[in-house]
C-alpha cells in the first residue's frame, strides 16, 4: 500500500514515468514471491473474523483480537497480539503478495 | 430456580401441576403426539427487480464471496439473523439458514438494504418461502426394515446407500428421513403446518414399528446403544 502511494506521488510530481513505476511494482511482486517461496517459516493467525471478502481472486480478512504466531525453521516461535489485523492474500501461483496492516 | 418455586407453591399436587404445565407447552390439538418438530432451516427467494453488478457488490459490501469462475452468484452472509444469501446479477436472491419465516423475511430485507446502500434501485418483490426443514426425536428406536416393507409404496430403505429410511409422503407433500435412533428429519415443506401435519401422520406408524427392547431391558436401556 505505502509503496503504491509513494510511486503514485512520484509519478504525479513527474519524478518517475508511469512505466518505470509499473516496473517497480512488478519487481516488488517478483521479489516478494521469491522470498515467500524460499521461506520455510510457518505463521498462524487466530482471532475473531470480523469481515471477509473474496473478489477478483483476492481474499481480504479483518481479524479482531488476532494472535499471530510465527514459527521459524529452528522451531523458535514469536507471538504477537493485535486488536485489528487486516490480511490481504491472493493465490501464490499468480504471484504471491500478502501484507498486513 | 423456577422448578423449586413451583414445588413450594403447589405442595403435594406438584406432580399433576407439572403434567399440566407440559400440556400447556404443547398444543395437543395441533400436536397429538406431544412432540413439535423444530424448524432448522428455511430457504426463501425474493426478486430485487433490478440488474446488479456483482463485482461492485463484492468490492464494496462486507462478508461477500464472488468467484464467477466457480459460481455465478455473489455469496453474502450476515450475523443476525445468521443467514447466507446468494445474489444473482438478474436481481434474484436466495436466502438460506433462517430458523423461522419471520427471520427469513427479516434477513432478506437486510440483504436488500445492503444492496440499496450500494446504490442499486432494489425493490422487495415476490418474497416466497421455497423450502423448510424440521427435525425431531421420538426417543425410541425404530424398525426401519419393517416400516419399509409395509409402506413399500412411499418408503425407500437401502442401508448400504444411506442409513435412514426415506419416506415420501404424498399428503402433505413432505419427504421424511427416518433413522433407527428415532431421529426424524422432515423436508420439502413450504408451510410449517405441512411439516407438523407430516409428523403427526407418521407418528402412529413409528410407534407401530417401535423396536422392542431386549427382554429384561427397558426401552431406556436400549436408547444409548441406538445413539
Amino acid at each position: 500500500m505505502s509503496l503504491t502511494d509513494a510511486l503514485d506521488e512520484m509519478v504525479n510530481s513527474g519524478v518517475l514515468s508511469p512505466s518505470i513505476a509499473m516496473k517497480v511494482l512488478f519487481e516488488f511482486d517478483r521479489c516478494v514471491t521469491r522470498v515467500l517461496q524460499a521461506s520455510k517459516t510457518k505463521a498462524s493467525i487466530k482471532g475473531q473474523l470480523h469481515t471477509y471478502r473474496f473478489c477478483g481472486n483476492v481474499w481480504t480478512f479483518i481479524v479482531e483480537d488476532a494472535v499471530v504466531n510465527v514459527t521459524d525453521t529452528d522451531s523458535t516461535s514469536r507471538e504477537s497480539r493485535v486488536k485489528l489485523l487486516k490480511v490481504v492474500a491472493c493465490d501464490g501461483k499468480l504471484g504471491a503478495n500478502t501484507d498486513s496492516v | 430456580m423456577a422448578g423449586a418455586g413451583r414445588d413450594d407453591d403447589d405442595g403435594g399436587e406438584d406432580l399433576s401441576a407439572i403434567v399440566e404445565a407440559e400440556e400447556d407447552a404443547v398444543d395437543r390439538s395441533v400436536h397429538p403426539s406431544g412432540i413439535v418438530p423444530v424448524l432448522q432451516n428455511i430457504v426463501a427467494t425474493v426478486n430485487l427487480d433490478c440488474k446488479l453488478d456483482l463485482k461492485t457488490i463484492a468490492f464494496h459490501a462486507r462478508n461477500v464471496e464472488y468467484n464467477p469462475k466457480r459460481f455465478a452468484a455473489a455469496i453474502m452472509r450476515i450475523r443476525n439473523p445468521k443467514t447466507t444469501a446468494l445474489i444473482f446479477s438478474s436481481g434474484k436472491m436466495v436466502c438460506t439458514g433462517a430458523k423461522t419465516e419471520a427471520l427469513a423475511r427479516e434477513a432478506a430485507r437486510k440483504y436488500a438494504k445492503v444492496i440499496i446502500k450500494l446504490g442499486f434501485p432494489a425493490q422487495f418483490k415476490d418474497f416466497k418461502i421455497q423450502n423448510m426443514v424440521g427435525s425431531c426425536d421420538v426417543q425410541f428406536p425404530i424398525r426401519l426394515e419393517g416400516l419399509a416393507w409395509q409402506h413399500g409404496h412411499f418408503a425407500q430403505y437401502e442401508p448400504e446407500l444411506f442409513p435412514g429410511l426415506i419416506y415420501r409422503m404424498q399428503m402433505p407433500k413432505i419427504v421424511l428421513l427416518i433413522f433407527v435412533s428415532g431421529k426424524i428429519v422432515l423436508t420439502g415443506g413450504k408451510r410449517r403446518e405441512d411439516i407438523y401435519q407430516a409428523f403427526e401422520n407418521i407418528y402412529p406408524v413409528l410407534t407401530e414399528f417401535k423396536k422392542l427392547a431386549q427382554p429384561e431391558e427397558g426401552a431406556t436401556a436400549a436408547l444409548p446403544a441406538a445413539k
